[in-house]
């Protein structure tokens, strides 16, 4: 969406045509969001679920660019539909899971499941009508999504959690080996 | 700060040391490792510094809970040398993982900004995953990490969406600022902030395992290796007080009083079904599962008192609970083997007969988490008691002082075990590590239940 504050009557004709355009591919990418990602829960075969993932992140990445994140979109293309989703795919495919295998579970835990989840939505719901608009702390400018901005935020202001999250890999790493290497049994204790 | 990144270092050098195949030298070399970063931590002591834009905070409340971190983690390494004699694969990465993970619970104690709290939970948490299933043949040990992991993971999402909303609404990542910004609507909390706080909470009410949030922690204590049960159960119990504490007490309280009664049932819950079910437990890591999610009962309840001394109550009871817990764990372990690897109660007959003494520090370590003088459970207890009632929570205290009752009688239930008779016994084999390491613990159990009542924060 469009920043609020926005001077109308200054606006020329161009601008006005921009906001409309930018409204209408808001509303087109969320709709297509909202309708894979309802697909995702409720179609039955692993590959189409990961499809209507693939497409309900490449909806995302419209978003990120509509708020002027280029980095953010070209990182979450790559890095989700890329990357993780052909993992995805192949781990499927290996498994050869294509059929629809989902367990059924009993009456009760589905009822409770339907109970939870609905209380749930209905205080997400209550909380997003009484939402109200917060003024913006940093004023928006077209550059905020830039490579150079991003970088210079990263290793900056947030150089600690950037440098941290190192330990973080060199663990999983580290679990990977021990979960993938071949080894024989030992002593129970 | 030193202390932290020297022990990234540290777990790397472990991790390397693996290579030589010498398995002798790791728990040593961990062990020296962890003095220096002892000794690191206490130079930092009273400077309060903080680092890269205030995104950490080394001041003496989380120095002090480093320091007891580090000194629990020292006790399980030196455990461990006699726990992985028999592991021929991967020791050198069980125990960097656990330096790992300590990183991570080191960032949990010192953090002022949400993203440092979350690396902090996620870098203790991921090389606990993987420890959990560190016996790679064992159905229950995959089944804790799967468990745990998956668990897990649906926790940190609701943690992270949590800080999202909380970002969301007030701009900022500080927990300073966003305490200002909670209080300029004077406990009338708009929703996105107020189901944002209650997220955050849920995400690390799950790392302690607090009551509603319980369900993972028997499973996953009882199928985990026994060293990483103990592991999970004394450092990483003790980090996620300190940055339930850090978030709430230093951080956040007083919160509007929906979120506040929230976190009182959490509290009568957790003090509630813990020590219910750990009535009905027969197998020693179940109950002692349940008697940990009994214990953060109380450790919530001196957190919500809201004192200055509070914190220094918390610091007392986990080192306590965890200084008892460690060497109950190298018993089982002890007796678990004697009688090929039954993990019921029923292990621990005839261990009177076999070795007194180990019976009677086990009486002793029992006790003190039962909170019975003259140990230092008791005086954790009842420093606890004394913070609720004089801070005007009568009502939950006396439930806690009952459920304190209820919960000596299955600690004696073990006793009982231990001082019944069986009649074919296998000898019970003991290295003298193990053994100094029963009796220190014991021994400083009623040491501190006698003269220390403090600890300096």
């Amino acid at each position: 969406m469009p920043e609020a504050g926005w001077d109308y009557a200054k606006q020329t004709t161009n601008q006005k045509l921009n906001q409309v355009i930018m409204v209408f591919l808001f509303y087109f990418l969320s709709a297509i969001m909202v309708i894979s990602a309802l697909l995702v829960v409720f179609s039955k075969s692993p590959i189409n679920n990961v499809i209507y993932l693939i497409i309900c992140f490449i909806a995302m990445a419209g978003h990120y660019i509509l708020l002027n994140a280029q980095f953010l979109a070209v990182v979450h293309i790559i890095v989700y539909t890329g990357a993780i989703m052909v993992l995805f795919l192949f781990v499927i495919m290996l498994l050869n899971l294509n059929k629809a295998i989902i367990p059924q579970k009993s009456a009760v835990t589905r009822i409770m499941a339907v109970v939870t989840g609905g209380i749930f939505f209905l205080v997400l719901i209550a909380a997003t009508r009484q939402t109200f608009v917060i003024n913006p702390r940093y004023a928006f400018t077209s550059e905020i999504g830039l490579v150079a901005n991003v970088g210079k935020t990263l290793f900056h202001e947030f150089l600690l959690p950037f440098e941290i999250s190192s330990v973080l890999f060199i663990s999983a790493m580290v679990g990977a080996v021990m979960f993938g290497k071949r080894d024989h049994a030992v002593g129970d204790d | 700060m030193n202390a932290l990144i020297f022990t990234t270092i540290l777990g790397i050098i472990i991790l390397y040391l693996g290579l030589t195949k010498n398995k002798k030298i790791l728990a040593p070399a961990g062990i020296a490792g962890l003095l220096v970063t002892l000794f690191l931590s206490f130079n930092d002591w009273g400077l309060g510094s903080a680092y890269f834009h205030n995104m950490v905070v080394f001041d003496n409340f989380s120095i002090a809970f480093n320091i007891s971190m580090i000194i629990i983690t020292i006790v399980i390494f030196l455990f461990g040398i006699d726990y992985y004699k028999m592991m021929e694969f991967h020791v050198a990465e069980q125990y960097s993982l656990m330096v790992f993970a300590l990183v991570g619970a080191f960032l949990m104690t010192s953090f002022s900004n949400l993203i440092i709290l979350f690396l902090g939970i996620e870098i203790l948490s991921i090389p606990l995953y993987i420890l959990a299933g560190g016996k790679k043949f064992s159905f229950k040990s995959n089944e804790a990490s799967f468990k745990y992991f998956l668990l897990g993971s649906f926790a940190t999402a609701f943690f992270l969406f949590g800080i999202a909303l909380v970002y969301g609404a007030s701009a900022t990542f500080y927990l300073p600022e966003i305490k200002t910004y909670i209080a300029q609507f004077k406990g009338n909390l708009p929703p996105m902030l107020l189901i944002g706080l209650l997220f955050i909470i849920i995400g690390v009410a799950f790392k302690v395992a607090v009551a509603p949030f319980h369900f993972w922690s028997p499973d996953v204590y009882e199928g985990s290796p026994t060293l990483v049960t103990a592991f999970m159960a004394t450092v990483v119990k003790t980090a996620g007080f300190a940055a339930f504490y850090r978030l709430l007490g230093i951080g956040l309280l007083p919160l509007p009083e929906s979120l506040e009664k929230a976190l009182w049932v959490m509290t009568g819950l957790s003090l509630l079904i813990g020590n219910l079910v750990a009535l009905k437990q027969y197998n020693f890591k179940r109950l002692l599962a349940y008697s940990s999610i009994a214990h953060s009962g109380f450790i919530m309840l001196a957190m919500l008192s809201q004192h200055d001394r509070s914190a220094s109550v918390i610091l007392y009871y986990t080192f306590v609970y965890s200084i008892a817990s460690v060497p109950l764990f190298i018993i089982f372990i002890l007796v678990k083997r004697a009688s090929n690897g039954l993990d019921h109660l029923k292990a621990f007959q005839g261990l009177y007969k076999k070795a007194p003494w180990v019976a009677v520090f086990m009486t002793i370590l029992l006790m003190s988490m039962a909170g019975i003088p003259p140990t230092a459970g008791f005086i954790a207890k009842y420093q606890v008691f004394i913070l609720s009632i004089s801070q005007g929570y009568l009502g939950i205290s006396i439930f806690a002082i009952l459920m304190a009752v209820v919960g000596i009688y299955y600690y004696f239930n073990v006793v009982r075990e231990v001082f019944t008779d069986r009649d074919h016994l296998e000898p019970l084999v003991i290295t003298k590590l193990n053994a100094g390491l029963i009796i220190v613990c014991g021994i400083a159990v009623v040491v501190m239940g006698i003269f220390v009542w403090h600890l300096p924060i």
